[in-house]
């Protein structure tokens, strides 16, 4: 096999064999070279080198692999690892002896309706039935598929809070197609780019000028990706891409939003596309304090944040090892005393949820805002 | 493969566990890969291993993170490589301060949890977020510490090992530290601690010779110099803009008016060395030890080579070098660079020093690293007569230590 990145084909002699990644979150569960990404690093340079020919084993061994970023953070040469991990499989894809049987799955589902949970498109915007949304607002809500079909909370808390806040905004309905986040870190791009053409079309007809989303992985998928993307289609871009916790600061520090305090210990789980993907650490803890909340941090936090084990297609196609992973996160939580940990990810919630087994509640930082939040000055 | 031991034979797990951190140019083609990767969770499991190896005549290679550069880990005959990461266990008696460790536990793991009993490794390699407890004292080294408290082997205080006669446990060090797994399998080791103490680092802008004086001025716990060339290569990789001058760091319970922003910044790099090697991408590496009083000799005879060096102070006047080289590692000429690494050794040599390590590809020096070497060989022949316990490594034998020779001579 030939890999035609050029940035793999430097990066993976870059790599020094350090082992400081022996830090992530698949590694650490399943202890094996082949999970570790100094494996894959090495792997990568063998495929270059002509030592090695990968075959299926191989390419799945390669998708054992959060996408968390926590290796990147500790890299001895600064490699940009979790590009090197995605722009890999799609090498492999177009190899073709990638992706994985559900991976592919999820592609043709989403490619039937919109979304990789195989629910119905006209279903996608049933949450929000009971509200009316501005047209041409400039601001477009951006609700995700977690949020839409599964985690349907979080969508509404966060049209409560800006509508609590008086915040003028718009929102796609059935029109809002998956961002596509499954399918970059799973090294399918194809249709990745379709759904990304699709939202285009649909926010240029809307005039949207900022998107605002609760969903971290939309977050970095839409802020990060569509960016590039839209460079390497050629089409013009210039959104503003913020997530939630950026538009509730805003309005916390405009004096649009306060909060009935709550003076609780609870501990925050940075989501690996917020955080590490996107460098979002302190806006969601900021935002906590000034509820009053007592942030009792985990043992790995922030940059070093343990992934919760959901991402880059693991919990699809090893659900295993998602829960293995999700359980160390929780244990970490449950160390903290705290009654609670908190989130901003849709999908890390859900992913929580399921691996917390009731021993910790888990919730999102938008629900508690919605819970807590007293508009102040609409004006 | 044998019943209860967590093993991969898959050709992808093999080739992942059938190399270091080296990047030996042409060598490779005469290594074999792993037949097996084991990974024993227990005693029992390594003995039972060792049993099946003896039985089959089967070459036994103990790997801890890998992240030697001596070829110690590559199982150069094929075999059985044994990969301690499910050995992970440590202990702590906090009154005679001693760690008691499995061997693949790793040392910044094992570090966190002492500093949170008041206590301190003595010494630690600067590898320490990833390396192992048995992979550092097989191939003895120099690290963090050694300024004051020396290499690994002078605070190991017994060893538990393994070989084809079953499990003992010795006092005697000598025979297995920079044994690198041929005289046994370390399963246990009982090592000396220290109580946490409150450190600062102090930067000073001097030369090699005022270095020596400021490094053994007081009791210091580490000294490190880097010289220009390399805080240049540094700076050129880091964002920082560390000034490109000679600049010792000293860290120490003192009090000292050097530069206390600069050490701190210095020292919290120590443990990413190898940043450099993006520069190659590739680096050319050259490691040694010599007496101190000959440092600045050294360092003038190897900066025609432009290669960017730190030095490691360790206690009784010893220092340890390593240089290197950013070179492309995927060009040919990147073999003719590795000329740098034996001319470096030859200069350490007739400034009477020696190399850091022997491991593979430097077994022929053995005999100058190790002191009593022809006890040591006694004593391999003894335990080990059919030489399956990593075979080819720091006893020189077979084709690699020859050809190595030959590229020494014409270097
Ligand atoms: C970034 C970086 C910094 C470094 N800094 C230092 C430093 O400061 N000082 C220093 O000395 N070295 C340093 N090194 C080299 C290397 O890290 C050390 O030699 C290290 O401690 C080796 O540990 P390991 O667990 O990686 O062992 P490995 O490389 O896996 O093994 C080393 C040798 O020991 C043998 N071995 C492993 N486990 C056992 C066992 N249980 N029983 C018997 N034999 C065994 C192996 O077969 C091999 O021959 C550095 C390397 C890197 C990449």
């Amino acid at each position: 096999m030939k890999i035609g990145n050029q940035a793999i084909n430097n990066e993976a002699f870059v790599c020094v064999q350090c082992h400081y990644c022996r830090i992530c979150p698949a590694y650490s569960v399943l202890k094996w070279e082949s999970v570790s990404p100094r494996g894959r690093m090495y792997l990568l340079r063998g495929i270059i080198k002509g030592e090695i020919e990968p075959d299926s084993r191989v390419v799945e061994d390669f998708y054992r692999c959060t996408t968390c970023g926590a290796c990147e953070a500790v890299c001895q040469t600064s490699i940009p690892l979790i590009e090197v991990w995605e722009r890999a499989r799609s090498e492999f894809v177009n190899a073709g002896i990638a992706p994985l049987p559900v991976h592919r799955k999820l592609k043709e589902v989403a490619e039937k309706n919109g979304n990789p949970y195989g629910e119905k498109r006209e279903e996608r915007a049933k949450w929000a039935q009971k509200y009316q949304f501005k047209n041409d607002a400039g601001i477009l809500f951006f609700a995700g598929c977690t949020a839409s079909y599964r985690m349907m909370e979080l969508a509404k808390s966060t049209v409560e809070i800006l509508m609590k806040a008086g915040v003028d905004f718009t929102y796609a309905g059935e029109d809002e197609h998956c961002c596509g986040s499954p399918f970059l870190r799973t090294g399918q791009r194809d249709i990745a780019y379709w759904f990304f053409r699709k939202n285009l079309e649909e926010w240029k007809k809307r005039g949207v000028k900022t998107i605002v989303t609760t969903c971290s992985g939309c977050y970095r998928t839409i802020g990060k990706d569509y960016p590039e993307i839209a460079e390497e289609l050629g089409y013009e871009w210039n959104l503003k891409v913020i997530h939630t916790v950026h538009l509730i600061w805003e309005l916390i520090e405009s004096g649009k939003l306060g909060f009935e305090r709550s003076y609780e210990a609870v501990t925050f789980h940075d989501p690996c596309h917020l955080g590490r993907h996107m460098k979002v650490y302190q806006l969601p803890r900021r935002i906590l304090e000034k509820m009053g909340y007592q942030i009792v941090e985990m043992e790995h936090t922030m940059e070093n944040s343990l992934c919760c084990g959901a991402g880059g297609g693991v919990k699809s196609q090893f659900k295993d090892l998602a829960l293995q992973i999700g359980k160390k996160r929780i244990n970490e939580a449950i160390k903290t005393g705290s009654g609670m940990v908190v989130s901003a990810c849709p999908f890390c919630k859900l992913h929580l949820i399921h691996a917390a087994e009731k021993k910790i509640e888990v919730r999102d930082i938008v629900e508690l805002v919605n819970e807590r939040a007293k508009p102040l000055n609409t004006d | 493969m044998i019943e209860g031991i967590p093993f991969r034979d898959d050709l992808l797990e093999r080739y992942l566990c059938s190399h270091d951190i080296s990047t030996p140019p042409l060598l490779k083609r005469f290594f074999k890969i792993a037949d097996v990767v084991f990974q024993p969770e227990k005693e029992e499991d390594v003995l039972r291993i060792l049993k099946l190896a003896e039985e089959k005549r089967i070459p036994v290679v103990p790997r801890g993170a890998a992240t030697s550069g001596y070829g110690g880990v590559i199982p150069v005959k094929g075999g059985f490589v044994l990969d301690f990461t499910r050995m992970d266990r440590f202990e702590v008696d906090e009154d005679q301060k001693i760690l008691v460790s499995e061997p693949g536990a790793v040392w910044w793991d094992i570090e966190k949890e002492l500093n949170r009993k008041g206590l301190s490794l003595r010494v630690y390699p600067t590898s320490a977020l990833s390396s192992t407890v048995g992979g550092w004292i097989a191939q003895n080294g120099y690290g963090v510490g050694s300024l004051a408290f020396g290499s690994i082997a002078e605070n190991v205080l017994r060893l538990r090992v393994a070989d084809f006669r079953g499990v003992r446990e010795a006092q005697n060090i000598h025979l297995y530290a920079g044994l690198e797994g041929t005289t046994g399998i370390i399963t246990k080791a009982w090592i000396k601690l220290r109580e946490f103490e409150e450190m600062k680092a102090y930067a000073f802008h001097v030369s090699p010779e005022k270095a020596v004086s400021l490094a053994y001025s007081s009791g210091h716990h580490s000294a490190l110099f880097l010289d220009r060339n390399y805080i240049k290569m540094k700076n050129e990789v880091f964002d920082d803009r560390i000034p490109e001058r000679d600049t010792l760091v000293i860290v120490t319970g003192d009090k000292m008016d050097g530069d206390e922003t600069l050490g701190q910044e210095i020292w919290e790099s120590r443990f990413y060395p190898m940043k450099i090697k993006r520069l190659g991408p590739g680096i050319v590496p050259a490691e040694v030890i010599i007496p101190c009083e000959n440092l600045p000799e050294y360092l003038h005879r190897i900066s025609k080579y432009s290669a960017g060096s730190e030095v490691w102070f360790i206690r009784k006047n010893i220092c340890s070098v390593l240089s290197f080289l950013p070179w492309d590692e995927r060009k040919i000429s990147y073999a003719f660079k590795l000329k740098f690494s034996f001319k470096a050794l030859k200069i350490a040599k007739k400034l009477g020093g020696k190399s850091y390590s022997s491991g593979l590809y430097l077994s022929r020096e053995s005999e100058n690293i190790l002191e009593n070497y022809q006890e040591l060989l006694r004593f391999k022949k003894e335990i080990d007569p059919d030489n399956l316990l990593n075979p080819m490594k720091v006893f020189p034998s077979g084709m690699i230590s020859k050809i190595i020779r030959i590229a020494e001579v014409f270097s």
